[in-house]
């Protein structure tokens, strides 16, 4: 019954005029970054960043988590209509394509719009149950155990997101050394700063996040040279009363997978559909459809997606740890507000916690408002061309940049990071392992010098305790199967040719 | 060296030294009481092994084109660089007006009335952000 209480003083928390106002901000830019290509979620949510000082905590925080899952879901509108696919909305390019061939677009939408909203409400309830009793457990925690799930983290996100152990593990350790630069907490020793002054406090997160995701992106997408076609075609919503009852079964079974995922470190929205994907191809009464335009390929993934990027929250407001790339930018907001945020937050601050928890439902509803009945008109986001919307996007990252210290001098930095992180699309590594590893990297040293120094410099005391001697385990198995992957493929590569 | 994972490796060996060498630098202590330069230096090995495997299973894997168009990017950094220098001494709105010009040239079209436009809408946003946001922009 706790539960039930906490979530009615969220409400109240979530349901005042300001928070709301918040909230709806946050979903409907959120969809339209979700629409617009070369601006995700990461980008965004660093851009608005910096505007977050001037904003009370619990509304900021509201409005970038309605960032991050209005994203989610305007992600898979442009997916369904023009196969345009951002990180997140692969599955959807599949079925939903199908869809919008077959002429059924609006179904489409309304099937991924229903389901975002039972997913997000399932992964909801799943979040006001376990958070509170995970942030127990994190009482337990030691600094060995805190190293461990931090290793289990980087080797998960970058297996995940980059598909390739080595290169991921690389971007983590990148980012782990570029959150080194500046002073060192424990003997005040100025490191890697080369002597410069305004690196004396670190690089700014904001100049590596829009540097590596937004400038790198345009220029990418300039590469490319990549014309759209606009959407242009006519939409019928609603579905009929046989092709609704399809809808609930599979979105149902796609949020349970989807809650499940989200929590897993080097979890979140893309492995969720996938997996989604997979459970309806096996159990859905329809299989046999999909792939070729099923209602089930569509709600199922919809349904996971959104409440993997809800779930995720988890492990960030219980342990205190991001568990990906968008969270660890959540984390450094709340940083930014002076909350930590771990097993104490949701004791000691229970109305940013349960405020945040109700505004995500409160968020489920505008999305559905925004993206059902108002879906047509978001459409003619589309027919912006590329060649205007660049320029703009560009004078948002100077803005952002600048505004975080009022200093021009900023934008160079970006401008560093841009060019690094253009390298990085040229050499085909991911940086979203690397903005990881930029901000738990403080926090692993840290923890890992304290761990040494309470093991008197012994490293068996990482495999004493129970918690981070199972977790390194894990970690130890993972890369042997790796590298044993590796080589059988490279033996079998070898025997054919 | 237009070998994409052979220069993969090579970048990763480049910046594991940069840093790995650096951390030499500082006092490296015991592991019971661990240095400023003992963490880095430890992270700077462990990428320099992931760069040494990766420019060794470059040579056994099959050659990927580096595809790198540098009038992009060169056009791209030019006008946030132009857009600080000229925001510092004159003032923003005329940074915003470079901004937009420079890097127009990087679209598949130029058209000056296009630019005006968007240049215009810009300013405006910009003049929001500062009355209504609060936001210190040296406008003008």
């Amino acid at each position: 019954m706790d539960v039930l209480h906490n979530l009615a003083f969220g409400f109240e928390q979530a349901l005042t005029l300001q928070n709301l106002m918040f909230c709806a901000i946050g979903c409907t830019v959120g969809t339209l970054v979700g629409l617009l290509p070369g601006l995700g979620p990461l980008a965004t949510i660093s851009l608005l960043l910096p505007l977050t000082y001037s904003l009370p905590t619990g509304g900021a925080l509201i409005m970038l988590a309605g960032i991050y899952y209005g994203a989610q879901y305007g992600d898979s509108v442009s997916a369904i209509t023009m196969k345009i696919p951002h990180a997140s909305s692969i599955v959807a390019c599949i079925d939903g394509y199908q869809m919008t061939l077959k002429g059924q677009t609006g179904l489409a939408l309304f099937t991924a719009g229903v389901s975002s909203f039972i997913g997000g409400t399932v992964a909801i309830v799943v979040l006001s149950f376990l958070a509170p009793m995970l942030g127990e457990v994190a009482f337990l925690f030691g600094p060995t155990d805190y190293c461990a799930l931090m290793l289990v983290g980087f080797v998960c996100v970058s297996f995940v997101t980059t598909g390739s152990l080595l290169n991921g593990m690389a971007m983590c350790l990148i980012g782990v050394l570029l959150g080194q630069i500046g002073t060192d907490v424990t003997s005040g020793t100025q490191r890697f700063t080369m002597d410069l002054v305004f690196l004396s406090d670190g690089v700014g997160l904001v100049s590596i996040a829009l540097g590596c995701f937004g400038i790198a992106e345009i220029t990418k997408n300039l590469d490319n040279r990549n014309e759209r076609t606009p959407f242009n075609g006519k939409i019928k919503l609603m579905p009929t009363w046989a092709e609704f009852k399809r809808i609930v079964p599979s979105a149902l079974r796609g949020s349970v997978v989807g809650s499940f995922l989200g929590i897993l470190p080097g979890g979140g929205p893309v492995i969720a559909q996938f997996a989604a994907y997979a459970v309806d191809r096996k159990f859905s009464k329809y299989k046999h459809e999909i792939g070729s335009g099923a209602i089930e390929g569509v709600a199922g993934q919809a349904a996971a997606d959104e409440a993997a990027a809800r779930t995720s929250f988890i492990p960030l407001m219980s342990i205190g740890i991001p568990e990906n790339a968008v969270m660890a930018l959540m984390m450094a907001a709340f940083v930014i507000k002076g909350i930590q945020p771990g097993p104490n937050m949701i004791a000691g601050h229970p109305d940013l916690f349960w405020g945040l928890v109700a505004s995500m439902w409160v968020g489920n509803c505008f999305l559905i408002i925004l993206n059902v009945p108002l879906v047509r008109y978001w459409l003619s986001v589309f027919k912006i061309p590329y060649s205007v919307l660049f320029p703009s996007i560009l004078f948002f990252c100077c803005i952002g940049t600048f505004s975080v210290n009022n200093s021009l001098d900023d934008i160079f930095i970006t401008a560093v990071f841009g060019f690094i992180g253009y390298l990085f699309v040229r050499l085909e590594m991911d940086a979203a392992p690397l903005l990881l590893g930029f901000i738990l990297g403080p926090m692993l040293e840290e923890n890992f010098r304290r761990a040494l120094l309470i093991g008197r410099g012994q490293f068996t005391a990482f495999f004493a305790r129970p918690i981070s001697g199972t977790l390194l385990s894990l970690i130890g198995v993972f890369i042997v199967w790796q590298v044993a992957a590796f080589f059988l493929k490279a033996r079998e590569a070898t025997a054919h040719s | 060296m237009n070998d994409r994972n052979l220069a993969r490796g090579v970048f990763l060996i480049a910046v594991s030294l940069a840093f790995g060498l650096q951390s030499l630098r500082y006092p490296i202590g015991q592991f019971s009481h661990a240095g400023p330069g003992l963490f880095p230096l430890m992270v700077s090995s462990l990428l320099l092994l992931i760069g040494v495997i990766t420019v060794v299973r470059s040579r056994f894997e099959e050659r990927v084109g580096l595809n790198f168009n540098i009038r992009n990017i060169a056009l791209i950094l030019a006008s946030l660089c132009g857009f600080a220098v000229i925001s510092a001494h004159l003032n923003m709105i005329a940074g915003i007006v470079f901004l937009v010009f420079c890097s127009a040239f990087a679209g598949t079209s130029y058209s000056v009335a296009r630019n005006l436009k968007v240049s215009a809408g810009l300013i405006a946003v910009a003049f929001a952000f500062h009355k209504l946001l609060g936001l210190n922009l040296p406008l003008y």
